[in-house]
């Protein structure tokens, strides 16, 4: 092809492009939600589980601020015929959406009415929901069946319904998708059964799969030489997207936790680092190619999956401006990687652990063979369920601290399998648990201050905002508004039930408001007339 | 992560999934553990053992003895099993083999001896579905690897539990009263009821000693020798609490997994 054909070519894809997006209608009703928007999401919205793609569930809104919150009240309350909440609403043009397993409400952000429900009766795990995601008009909402359904924003009806993977193998869902461009990016559950785990991306508009990446390598591929050659144990190897990921558009990267190895608690016949289990990957979204890896776990036998959030913000150091990922990870580490490579900058414990014998060149910790779950049983800190779990962290730039809502807590493992180990293999018995929060300082993992919740696992989610303010719950069921510099409460309110989901803030009309989900409560807290005097 | 039981079609063995139990785990967070399945009759019993007899002798030179695989594959994690009903799938390969892929058609085993082995396979399934636990059965002979007379040691010794607790008193016949493995779990932690106790002083300077109901940064509340629960703002008392199980906490981190079974070993002779 000649010079001036390409550029001939090259001009006309041009022009095609700018006038084409110029003169093409906004597809997007007025109650829907482009996925551009969802790049710089506006001050009235929550468009995504975590709030934005970064994962930081840190809002700019500072009308309720640390001058009023002795004023904060409730705006509307809706109580619902449900399981306990779980998941994080969206709120979308005043839509709030929201889950349990098998349904999805729409709310009115202003007063809390229900506008829809839909109900779908499914078989397969109900532990928990945490939330949908949405695309212009439509929803996306993952079932206990591994059934990834689209639904009509406007009205609950059903566009359509496919299977992600087979439920009979053991699969489930309970995650809330994530969109990117023209992709709903989806994980799946379930590790009772030795079954791989994937990620894999959607097409809004079809339902048909744009690609799946697979949590554990084919042979030949690079990382499976951390699993046994000429056996079954990678095919079965486990690896659950259980969590929603995070996303840079700077670098057009998804970044995601994946979940543990199965056979659960007995690796002996999965020697070998097991990849790319228990790690934290940057994964292209258009392509779902794996760009890096980092392992929190490797060879994980305690259940210590790496599905807590991968939490993006920049830092000038030394002067140097630096694209960073954190993660405070179920195994009592805290990590702070460069999100653009993979690098390691930062490992350090946020809880006292016993499991590991070092940290190795590439910043992982390096498992105890002595601390694996054994027949007599063996004492580890962390217990399998974690020094923190699926509860949101919060990432405040301003202070530059990293807020985890953590657990001191200890277990005895046991192996309990006789023969060949199949799904969990053992288990371990708790012993005791407390809970923080804690403040840790990203730059050199130090906690700067710790807030004590109580006996037993915490597991209250955490939002921060531009008014000084950090809201969570304790394990005697206060809600909770903390000073993020030092810690202090500043406000509570007993609630007598607990908050197992994270809150999350928008505004509308002038006045901002704090969500909270506790039992099977949605509380609207804001300031009387909107803070207005 | 957590986890749950799967959806199974084992309808000859076990009635379907429950869902209010279901919904029970969703309010449990934490430590769901998958539900157990109701007892076998001693039918289902007999049929899953005739079952392991059988498919050891006709299936396990290929498919291990357990159905975990040898030269064939594993059979616990198939497909074919996992969709199973009453042995509407596993029936004709058994009957009829996969002679494309090697496996033999067992053309002369009796249609009760393939129920057998249909019940004995879905019994393995189920069993490792639902191995996320430690039984209260679980044998002592497992658990027994440590040296009672170093336990002893350490009980009177490094462990300091001698200060507290004794072997002719509060302890006497203590293996008699437990499990071997809620033994060893009672021993580290013994958890379940609150034994906090509190001596509150009220401003005008009098006090209030009871069992501790509630200890947070807002509220103290105990409930007093007479059985009234009284409650207070923590900033308006003064209130010291007493944690008999504070020493458990505290030597929780110091056990080596030596320390541990020596310990359990010395207690497990306290019969």
């Amino acid at each position: 092809m000649d010079k001036l054909h390409m550029n001939r070519i090259i001009t006309t894809i041009v022009l095609t492009a700018v006038f084409g997006a110029a003169l093409a209608p906004r597809r997007v009703s007025a109650q829907g939600l482009d996925p551009t928007d969802l790049l710089k999401p506006a001050r009235n919205t929550w468009p995504t589980y975590n709030g934005d793609y970064s994962g930081r569930r840190h809002s700019p809104l500072s009308q309720i601020n640390q001058s009023n919150i002795q004023q904060l009240s409730l705006a509307w309350v809706l109580p619902l015929q449900s399981v306990v909440l779980k998941s994080t609403p969206l709120q979308v043009n005043g839509i709030l959406y929201f889950t349990t397993p098998d349904n999805v409400w729409a709310a009115d952000a202003r007063n809390g009415r229900v506008i829809w429900h839909y109900f779908r009766e499914s078989k397969g795990d109900h532990i928990g929901h945490r939330g949908v995601a949405m695309y212009k008009d439509w929803l996306y909402f993952e079932t206990p069946d591994c059934h990834l359904i689209s639904l009509e924003a406007k009205n609950g009806h059903v566009r359509w319904d496919i299977e992600l993977a087979d439920p009979k193998l053991g699969y489930f869902s309970t995650m809330a998708p994530l969109v990117v461009r023209d992709h709903v990016i989806a994980g799946v559950s379930g590790d009772v059964t030795d079954i791989p785990g994937f990620l894999t991306a959607i097409d809004p508009a079809t339902g048909k799969v744009q690609w799946r990446w697979d949590t554990e390598p084919k042979p030949g591929e690079p990382g499976a030489e951390t699993w046994p050659q000429g056996t079954d144990a990678a095919s079965h190897g486990g690896g659950m997207t259980w969590m929603t990921g995070t996303y840079d558009p700077s670098v057009d990267l998804i970044y995601w936790g994946i979940g543990n190895p199965n056979p659960v608690l007995n690796g002996d016949i999965r020697k070998g680092d097991n990849l790319y289990t228990c790690s934290i990957v940057a994964l292209n979204p258009n392509t779902g190619k794996l760009a890096w890896h980092f392992q929190p776990s490797p060879h994980d036998t305690h259940d210590w999956d790496a599905v807590q959030t991968p939490v993006l913000f920049d830092d000038e150091y030394n002067g140097v401006h630096r694209k960073l990922l954190a993660q405070a990870s179920r195994n009592g580490y805290f990590f702070v990687l460069d999100r653009t490579t993979g690098e390691h900058i930062l490992t350090s414990p946020f809880i006292p652990t016993n499991w590991a014998k070092g940290i190795d060149s590439r910043g992982e910790p390096i498992p105890n063979a002595e601390k694996e779950p054994k027949p007599d049983g063996v004492l580890v800190s962390p217990g399998s369920d974690g020094a923190t779990n699926w509860m949101a962290p919060s990432f405040d730039p301003k202070s530059g601290l990293f807020f985890v809502s953590s657990r001191r807590i200890w277990s005895i493992f046991y192996m309990t399998a006789d023969g060949k180990p199949e799904g969990w293999a053992g288990r371990d018995r708790n012993l005791w648990a407390n809970s923080i929060l804690e403040a840790i300082d990203y730059l050199t993992g130090k906690v700067r201050w710790q807030h004590e919740l109580g006996d037993g696992e915490g597991v209250a989610g955490i939002l921060t905002t531009d008014g000084g303010l950090l809201f969570t719950a304790d394990n005697t069921d206060n809600l909770l508004a903390l000073d993020p510099l030092t810690g202090k409460t500043l406000w509570h309110v007993p609630m007598n039930a607990r908050m197992e989901s994270s809150p999350l803030t928008y505004e509308l009309d002038g006045r901002q408001y704090v969500l909270t989900l506790i039992g099977n409560v949605v509380y609207a807290w804001a300031l009387p007339a909107g803070g207005r005097t | 992560m957590i986890r749950n039981t799967i959806i199974r079609n084992m309808t000859h063995l076990l009635k379907p999934v429950v869902l209010p139990a279901l919904i029970g785990w969703a309010l449990s967070p934490m430590s769901a553990f998958a539900v157990k399945p109701p007892p076998l009759s001693p039918e289902q019993r007999a049929s899953i053992e005739r079952g392991k007899a059988q498919f050891k002798s006709s299936c396990g030179f290929c498919h291990g003895d357990d159905g975990t695989g040898n030269r064939a594959p594993d059979l616990i994690r198939s497909v074919i099993l996992n969709h199973d009903e009453d042995g509407n799938l596993l029936r004709p390969v058994i009957r009829n083999g996969r002679v494309d892929k090697g496996m033999p058609a067992f053309a002369t085993l009796k249609d009760s001896d393939i129920a057998d082995i249909v019940n004995f396979l879905h019994a393995r399934a189920e069993a490792a579905e639902h191995s996320a636990s430690v039984p209260g059965d679980y044998p002592i002979a497992k658990l027994l690897t440590g040296n009672a007379v170093a336990g002893k040691a350490y009980f009177n010794g490094a462990g300091g539990c001698a200060g507290c607790h004794s072997v002719t008193g509060d302890l006497a016949h203590i293996a008699s009263k437990y499990a071997p493995v809620d033994l060893q779990q009672r021993m580290v932690y013994p958890a379940g009821q609150d034994r906090r106790t509190a001596k509150v002083t009220l401003p005008d300077g009098s006090i209030v000693e009871g069992q501790l109901r509630v200890a947070d940064e807002f509220t103290i509340a105990v409930v007093d020798h007479d059985g009234w629960y009284r409650s207070w703002r923590r900033d308006t008392v003064k209130a010291e609490i007493n944690d008999p199980l504070a020493g458990h906490r505290d030597l929780t981190a110091k056990y080596s997994n030596a320390d541990l079974h020596n310990l359990f070993a010395y207690l497990a002779t306290l019969k």
